[in-house]
């Protein structure tokens, strides 16, 4: 039992949440309404911190602006690209994985290391892969008779090359989500439909499929949402420019250039806004049909 | 170091947890609360420890008023339900936790703790976890813990309630041993009537946040003081009959049967008339009450009868060598001094009843 | 039963090759660090050096200050792990110990601020440490970051489930408030304290678009941001690059091997992505 508010504890309650409050009001919720305000900055002089001017000008411009069109178009592609190979890549090593197998833990490490790993780091190691000349991956496809790729020269190629490196990044986080989700489906599903002499397809479709729909979709949405906020990787992996002729431009990738390549903060504060939009929406997914599944469960 | 009470009053919300008690408990006593469950015993001892501030009244440590002193400042040592062990740490740093606090040189603390330890045998117990340990050993380690900075008063709730019977009753033994050998003032919180008669200097039976009675435990049961405490102590429950005033005395309702009594005048209309089924003796010589029995049975040593009086059901534990029958009829009849008589109305004990004669 | 043992065969089979896949870029990392620039370009591509080549790694700490990079690395990671193991622990506390008036507000205010990604934070809180002068300074690198909802909502739940009894017992042992924090709660809570450290440890050392737009002197940059910049310093000496990479990325390697269990539990438990 909690004593009941009184004047005296709330001084204390406070005092105690006074460091995280102080840093927490600084430096996430003044942002988060300076940010709002600032995308309706038409005139803003960053040096002085003077705004000369508000409006809706920016939406205007940012929607006019071919870049910022390409950078949605881009970083939709990018989503799309991902989200749902590495969703039935992750499902399928954790059904594996869960299979009871001795080298369970040992497979999962490995699946595991990208997701402690720089993302600055690997890309670079992945742009050596992807060398034209002297790349593994083209190495490899050598054996199939492919010709080289000029994978990270090749506007046609850029994007793909970004969401196979985005795949194998992810995939350790999302087959660890898969696997806590397994775990909670209850062997008995399992016993009664092999007495009752299902397959293991079809234990799979009747029983794994839908009993997981809650993990597939948590994790559909954290993927769509973190897919929407890619920038190291394209940054890294391209040598700070967003891919040949902006074929690997994304969102937050746009922001940058606009905030300190070119210090048009209104716009970059702008365009910030419709990525939060985007992923607000997302949030909101999760929270109104996240809640009905766990009722569901 | 005595303890006293005054109005002490604790009020959530809007239940009165704790109803204007006054009392004082005297240095070295053992004080059993008891009552059912929810009658504030266990408020009552938040209070005493300074966890709960009361709404009203005063608390005091021998001349000192301690009611806002904080808990950790009125030097108490409790003992808690489920023990409330650290279950970081040994047995051996949990009894020296509140020594630690006290900055008690860790050598001297490690001693104290070790001699505490000693006291209640669990020397050989002290680099285990709580985790490790049996509901009983960490009931020990629990109350080596409240000791160990030697308090003032020993506060236990409940302390037994989670042990199994056989265990309970060694442990009940253990800690009034204990609290002898220290010396210590006690207060003991349970709801099982047995503990608290067995264990205690003196027992406060509580109601809905009011001491009923405070008396020495036989005192409570030989002479309770209302119907409530006569009701709540004895197993099986003492009989309580309604009898109702009728011209030279008190007749059981729907019966033939009633109690004559002189100088009526100042007794009140209704009255319950209670007798514990052990102060029954069966008779056959005029008895106070005579009914066919509708059940028997066995219990130990005794058999516990049920007699039928019109409308009232009588329990009654009678020698076996009267060889009952169900469907007999038994008179059955108590000592004058083990049949307690209560206003009906207000429930309090009427003291100054002039027995009349017996019913002829 | 044959059936059986070819169906494991086969998921193991599958497993393996996945494995080898997930590794591929790391032993690739490493090896090529290892070689002579003449094995770097060779073709078929060489595994295993002829000889390993182990002063590339001095030759890049050389080229680009990469010891300064990896002590400020370190300092900035310990420091705002520290500091929101302290925060956390004490905002975790209040929420889940102590009554107060606005508690709920405070709460829901924070919970909803979850929901903003840190991108739309990026710009106003680069205005705020210019307007602070901590442009081009560990204060940047450093104190943004010593606060964290998640951690304190994650903390807090734990907390949660400490008996109320226990904070009693520590009361009438003569624990004030803070020390009851101390001695009891934070010694109980240590997996989650663990958990959370080691996710923030993680985070911290990789991250990159903060520490790259408040660092301008090749002084405080952290290992990921030197890292990018080295890409061009470097110029087409994959060698170097790889070396530089692994110099980034081995400790977490380390880190993980040892504290797996903490790190895959923490990330089960919480769904949340470094
Ligand atoms: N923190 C609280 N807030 C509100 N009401 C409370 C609180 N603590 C106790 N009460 C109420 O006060 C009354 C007395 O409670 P208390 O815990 O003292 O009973 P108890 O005699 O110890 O009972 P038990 O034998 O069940 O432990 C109960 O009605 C209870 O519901
Ligand atoms: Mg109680």
């Amino acid at each position: 039992m909690l004593e009941k508010p009184t004047w005296k504890s709330t001084l204390k309650g406070f005092l105690y949440l006074l460091p995280a409050l102080l840093i927490l009001i600084i430096f996430n919720i003044y942002p988060i309404i300076r940010s709002f305000l600032m995308s309706f900055y038409t005139d803003y002089d960053y040096f002085n911190d003077i705004v000369h001017e508000y409006g809706f000008d920016n939406f205007i411009a940012i929607f006019q602006d071919p870049n910022f069109i390409t950078a949605l178009k881009n970083t939709g592609i990018f989503v799309l690209g991902v989200v749902p190979i590495s969703i039935f890549l992750s499902m399928g090593i954790a059904v594996l994985l869960n299979n009871k197998i001795k080298l369970a833990g040992f497979f999962r490490t490995i699946y595991f290391l990208p997701f402690v790993t720089s993302v600055v780091a690997v890309s670079i190691v992945w742009s050596w892969i992807y060398h034209s000349d002297y790349g593994l991956l083209n190495y490899f496809l050598g054996w199939f008779g492919i010709d080289p790729i000029a994978w990270l020269n090749d506007p046609n190629y850029a994007m793909p090359a970004l969401i196979i490196m985005s795949i194998w990044k992810g995939l350790g986080f999302n087959i660890i989500i898969f696997l806590a989700g397994l775990q909670n489906i209850g062997e008995q599903y399992y016993l009664a439909a092999k007495v009752d002499g299902a397959s293991a397809w079809k234990r799979f479709t009747n029983i794994t499929l839908p009993l997981l729909s809650p993990t597939i979709f948590f994790v559909s949405i954290i993927s769509i949402i973190n897919g929407f906020k890619v920038f190291d990787e394209v940054f890294a992996l391209f040598n700070g420019r967003p891919g040949p002729a902006n074929s690997a431009l994304t969102v937050v990738y746009y922001i940058y250039q606009k905030f300190y390549e070119e210090w048009q903060f209104g716009l970059a504060s702008t365009a910030a806004f419709v990525l939060f939009i985007i992923i607000f929406i997302f949030t909101i997914i999760q929270l109104v049909i996240g809640r009905r599944f766990v009722h569901y469960n | 170091m005595d303890i006293r009470l005054n109005n002490l009053t604790m009020v959530f919300d809007d239940i009165t947890a704790v109803d204007q008690i006054t009392t004082t408990i005297k240095d070295g006593e053992l004080v059993s609360l008891l009552g059912p469950s929810g009658c504030g015993k266990s408020t009552t001892l938040m209070l005493l420890s300074g966890l709960y501030k009361p709404t009203s009244g005063q608390i005091f440590f021998g001349d000192q008023d301690v009611t806002k002193m904080d808990a950790e400042k009125r030097g108490i040592g409790m003992v808690f339900q489920n023990y409330a062990l650290y279950p970081h740490l040994s047995v051996l740093k949990n009894i020296m936790f509140p020594l630690k606090m006290k900055k008690v040189p860790k050598k001297e603390a490690m001693e104290r703790a070790k001699e505490m330890a000693e006291l209640v045998q669990i020397g050989h117990l002290l680099d285990r976890k709580p985790g490790q340990l049996s509901g009983g050993q960490q009931q020990r380690v629990a109350i080596a813990r409240a000791l160990v900075k030697k308090p003032n008063v020993l506060l236990l709730d409940e302390p037994l309630s989670n042990l199994d019977a056989r265990l309970r009753l060694e442990m009940r033994e253990e800690i009034r041993r204990i609290q002898q050998e220290v010396g210590i003032t006690a207060v003991f919180v349970t709801h099982d009537q047995e503990e608290a008669l067995s264990i205690s200097d003196r027992v406060m039976l509580m109601k809905s946040g009011v001491i009923q009675q405070e008396s020495r435990p036989q005192e409570m049961y030989k002479r309770p003081e209302n119907e409530f405490v006569a009701s709540f102590l004895g197993n099986p429950p003492i009989n309580l009959l309604t009898m109702k005033k009728i011209e030279n005395g008190y007749q059981l309702e729907k019966s033939a049967h009633s109690l004559l009594f002189s100088n009526l005048a100042t007794y009140p209309k209704s009255i319950r008339v209670g007798i514990r089924p052990e102060d029954f003796f069966v008779t056959k010589d005029n008895p106070r009450f005579t009914g066919e029995i509708i059940h028997i049975e066995t219990i130990g040593r005794d058999t516990l009868i049920r007699m039928q009086i019109g409308d009232t059901t009588i329990r009654a534990l009678v020698d076996p060598v009267h060889q009952l029958k169900v469907g007999a009829t038994c008179g059955l009849d108590g000592k004058e001094e083990n049949i307690h008589f209560f206003d009906s109305a207000s429930g309090q004990r009427i003291e100054t009843v002039e027995r009349g004669e017996k019913h002829a | 039963m044959v059936k059986d043992a070819l169906s494991k065969g086969i998921i193991y089979l599958l497993l393996a090759f996945g494995a080898i896949l997930m590794l591929l870029p790391f032993v690739w990392m490493i090896s090529t660090s290892l070689k002579s620039p003449s094995e770097v370009m060779a073709m078929p591509p060489v595994w295993i050096p002829s000889e390993w080549q182990w002063e590339n790694y001095q030759t890049a700490s050389e080229v680009a200050p990469f010891g300064r990079y990896f002590i400020n690395s370190i300092i900035v990671t310990i420091l705002s792990t520290i500091g929101e193991l302290l925060t956390t622990i004490l905002a975790a506390y209040a929420f889940s110990k102590i009554n107060f008036y606005g508690k709920g507000i405070v709460f829901a205010v924070l919970l909803g601020t979850m929901m903003v990604p840190g991108e739309v934070l990026l710009i106003p809180n680069f205005v705020t440490v210019s307007n602070l002068g901590w442009l081009d300074s560990y204060e940047a690198l450093i104190i943004p970051w010593i606060a964290s909802i998640f951690s304190i909502f994650l903390l807090r739940q734990y907390f949660f489930s400490v008996p109320t009894e226990l904070s009693y017992a520590a009361k009438v042992d003569g624990c004030s408030d803070f020390k009851f924090l101390w001695y009891v709660m934070v010694p109980l809570a240590k997996p989650a304290l663990i958990t959370i450290g080691l996710l923030k440890v993680i985070g911290s050392w990789n991250a990159f678009l903060w520490p790259l737009i408040v660092t301008n002197s090749q002084e405080l940059r952290t290992l990921p941001v030197g890292l990018s910049a080295f890409t061009t310093e470097a110029g087409i000496k994959y060698e170097l690059l790889m070396a530089a990479s692994t110099m980034v990325i081995l400790p977490m390697l380390i880190l993980f091997f040892i504290m797996q269990k903490y790190i895959i539990s923490g990330v089960a438990r919480t769904g949340i992505k470094g």
